[in-house]
């Protein structure tokens, strides 16, 4: 008991030489000078949570791109190059309304006659893929 | 008057004949209180396959794209025009798109495992207050055995 009230008194009285003398300080343990400063700088700071995830968005969000009816070449990117089927939202990875909107814009595309129902232009089949039908964003029904 | 686009698929033709075919159907537009914004060419295409108008049997066309305003009372009036021109092989007659897109990304959201999406959500709310109202059969009725079938 004695012993512990001695130590914090010679710590009190080790403190109170420091803070009168600025020269001691280089001398002096990290430990205790910390203790000295931690009033002034070493407050927490508030900083936004650095291991959040980015927030997910499909590439026509991202990109700002408008699906247009006669930008058949984007459109075909969204088509089988098989079967002319226009892939699913869980193949293309793309957001429920810009899906609609794909989907509505190659229809009207195809019935004004710029783009195949079955077909896909032979000239777009070697476009970059946008994704993989065979590993899909989310999981097939079947 | 809202602004409308017309994709427009002539057959194949010397060029005075294209020109003339366009006038008829510039005039017709004219002619319905309307005005022409633009004419696009999109040039001589195949089309995605072999298309028969007006008793032709055709593989290739010269492709316009025309951008108007007319009256929307006579929009139905000029599609009967067009398809009746034995040059068009086919058009089709879209509203011009002007709107935005200013609706947030909701892919993340749909990716999410399905009790964590919010139409899932809602669905599953509408079902939880179909089941409070119905009703259910009271077990105190005084009976030593349940009075239905099982
Ligand atoms: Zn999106």
């Amino acid at each position: 008991m004695a012993y512990a009230s001695l130590i914090r008194n010679f710590h009190n009285f080790t403190c109170r030489v420091l803070s009168t003398s600025n020269r001691l300080v280089h001398n002096v343990s990290p430990n205790v000078w910390e203790e000295k400063h931690r009033s002034e700088s070493d407050k927490p700071t508030f900083m936004r949570n650095p291991y959040k995830y980015k927030k997910q968005e499909c590439i026509l969000c991202k990109l700002n791109i408008k699906p247009d009816y006669k930008n058949v070449r984007l459109l075909s990117q969204f088509q089988s190059r098989f079967t002319g089927r226009i892939y699913g939202r869980h193949i293309t990875g793309l957001c429920k309304n810009q899906q609609r909107k794909v989907e509505q814009e190659i229809l009207k595309a195809q019935n004004a006659g710029l783009m195949g129902y079955y077909t896909k232009d032979v000239a777009f089949c070697k476009d970059p893929k946008l994704f993989d039908p065979n590993h899909p964003f989310r999981p097939h029904k079947y | 008057m809202p602004i409308y686009e017309l994709p427009l698929l002539l057959r194949i033709m010397p060029k005075p004949e294209i020109v003339s075919t366009l006038k008829r159907a510039a005039t017709a537009i004219f002619e319905k209180g309307g005005f022409i914004r633009k004419i696009e060419n999109l040039g001589q295409k195949d089309l995605p396959a072999k298309t028969s108008s007006h008793g032709v049997v055709s593989r290739q066309a010269h492709y316009f794209v025309i951008y108007f305003d007319v009256p929307p009372k006579h929009i139905s009036n000029l599609e009967d025009i067009f398809n009746r021109d034995i040059d068009i092989v086919r058009n089709r007659i879209y509203k011009h798109d002007l709107t935005v897109n200013n609706k947030p990304c909701t892919l993340e959201d749909e990716l999410k495992p399905p009790p964590y999406r919010r139409d899932v959500q809602k669905l599953l709310k509408i079902t939880e207050r179909q089941e409070s109202r119905k009703k259910k059969f009271s077990y105190k009725s005084g009976l030593n055995y349940y009075p239905f079938q099982k």
